[in-house]
């Protein structure tokens, strides 16, 4: 699939970068803020994309996310503090936290691409914070297995 | 001036004839003489409803003598600072010929204030007509004051407390701000240090120095992992070594990419201070670690994760069965290096017990009842 980094740490987006295409996905470019999301989105559109929260003209992730959501381009928040995610996701598929394991975030990657063409006998892993059951049904009637679900509410916890 | 000499000398007249009713030996009026209660009573059938009669004790209140105060109106003892709203009601009360009890300020003769609870009643004749005011006044200026004084202290307590309050939560604000800087700081260095160490594992050709540098990543990854389950604003001792133990090995698992690697995990909630929280997250990584080297990425197995409470320890084990493969004797050098020396701190046992394919490592160590429970 076409993956788009929105992150404003060049050595990690560049890492990540790495880490996408050895797992057999096309990096369409990194953005560092929301102009350069722009510029990138009328360029190519891609098929998932990974979006830190804090850039470098604020905390635009969030806006971003929403933007993406309304174009009906599937993401995730990739962020150091999981606190900062609104309660409705703002559509987003769920959250990575940092600093997330290279195994957290392969495995993370291999359950999103599977979702995404449709797959439906997946576990989401550990390191992916998912949002609500309705969020994620919109994209695929993906399975969550009960201790991801208590995951999940955990997480809500921490957020309230 | 002539008129007023007139009336009071009336007024005089009334009061004479008021006590010339009463016989000496008439108990109520030697009452109304000689109590302590400074009593007075007006005559409304004058004009301007005068004094007609003070006794002593309102002569001592007031430092006004019964010469001074007979012939006058009631409101000579008002001042600057009397309530008007107070004179007001009080005259309501008279014109409506009832009863009134009140609190005045009102002025001696040398012209301190004081405090007079005021009760004020008219008196009537066989026909109901108001023939005269009874009014007794009670000075309860010390009353008043104590009264004064506390309101005044209790709200300066209460500023205070209000200020201290409001630097505290200015403190705590600024505290809490740093915490998440500091916290957000910690988790991108980590974060960056890992991105670092992957990108030397991909320059570098040679075999060995991209194992020791997946080694070091694997130990600078779990201690990522830690900074992720610490909630920075929190009490910091709620690190939960189930919460973590689950995440790093499902983790690693998964990663693996085996589908025949069964895992059990057999966690619960475990809390523990901040200093421990390293060395007891370094023994389950490389508890753990060591059962995926010694054949579980080669050949599949089962793993069996405890962390659990057991009789005043705390039980840390991992429990693997697999078709054993030769581990690098520097891999194992500094597995078995983290291990015991992160035990060392802790004060923890390590028993390991090995039997055919199945090796089962047991690290115990004594916990703070205090700490576990949360």
């Amino acid at each position: 699939m076409k993956v788009m980094i929105v992150e404003d740490e060049m050595l990690l987006a560049m890492e990540l970068e790495t880490e996408v295409e050895m797992a057999g996905h096309v990096v369409t470019g990194t953005a560092m803020n929301r102009k350069q999301v722009g510029d990138l989105l009328r360029a190519h559109r891609p098929d998932f994309a990974f979006v830190d929260i804090h850039l470098q003209d604020g905390p635009t992730g969030i806006d971003i996310g929403r933007d993406l959501a309304s174009k009906g381009i599937p993401y995730v928040f990739v962020s150091g503090n999981i606190k900062k995610v609104p309660a409705d996701f703002a559509g987003a598929l769920g959250a990575i936290e940092k600093p997330y394991t290279m195994n957290g975030m392969k495995n993370a990657l291999a359950y999103i691409s599977a979702i995404l063409v449709g797959e439906e006998d997946v576990t989401p892993p550990a390191s992916l914070v998912l949002a609500g059951d309705d969020v994620l049904t919109t994209v695929s009637a993906g399975t969550r297995s009960p201790a991801l679900l208590c995951d999940a509410q955990h997480i809500q916890a921490r957020r309230d | 001036m002539q008129e007023n000499d007139q009336n009071r000398s009336e007024a005089r007249d009334a009061g004479e004839r008021l006590v010339a009713r009463h016989v000496r030996e008439d108990p109520f009026a030697a009452a109304f003489k000689a109590t302590r209660m400074p009593m007075i009573v007006t005559d409304p059938n004058q004009a301007d409803n005068p004094i007609i009669f003070c006794n002593t004790a309102f002569e001592k209140l007031t430092g006004y003598s019964s010469s001074e105060a007979v012939g006058r109106n009631c409101r000579f003892l008002q001042g600057p600072e009397t309530n008007p709203t107070t004179v007001a009601r009080i005259r309501a009360a008279i014109s409506a010929g009832s009863d009134i009890a009140i609190d005045i300020l009102n002025y001696k003769k040398d012209g301190e204030p004081f405090w007079n609870a005021l009760f004020l009643s008219p008196v009537r004749d066989e026909n109901d007509k108001i023939i005269y005011f009874f009014a007794s006044q009670l000075d309860f200026t010390n009353v008043r004051s104590r009264e004064a004084d506390l309101a005044a202290a209790r709200h300066r307590a209460e500023e205070e407390v209000a200020a201290h309050t409001e630097k505290l939560e200015a403190a705590l604000e600024a505290r809490s701000l740093l915490v998440h800087e500091v916290d957000h700081r910690v988790k991108n260095n980590l974060l960056t240090m890992a991105s670092i160490v992957k990108l030397q594992t991909r320059i570098t050709r040679d075999e060995g120095q991209k194992r020791a540098l997946m080694s070091v990543l694997n130990r600078v990854e779990a201690l990522s992992t830690v900074q992720r389950k610490l909630f920075p604003l929190e009490d910091v001792s709620r690190f939960d070594v189930a919460d973590f133990t689950k995440e790093l090995v499902t983790d690693l698992v998964e990663a693996v990419g085996r589908k025949d690697i069964r895992l059990t995990l057999d966690l619960h909630p475990l809390y523990v201070p901040a200093v421990k929280v390293t060395p007891l997250s370094l023994i389950v990584n490389e508890l753990v670690g060591d059962a995926v080297r010694r054949g579980l990425s080669d050949g599949g197995g089962d793993i069996h994760v405890v962390v659990k409470r057991l009789n005043g320890h705390f039980l840390i084990r991992v429990e693997d069965t697999s078709i054993p493969v030769e581990v690098d004797a520097e891999t194992a050098e500094i597995g078995r290096i983290l291990l015991e020396t992160s035990a060392r701190q802790v004060d923890a046992k390590i028993e390991k017990r090995i039997d055919g394919h199945r090796t089962m490592v047991d690290v115990t160590l004594l916990v703070d009842s205090q700490e576990s429970r949360h």
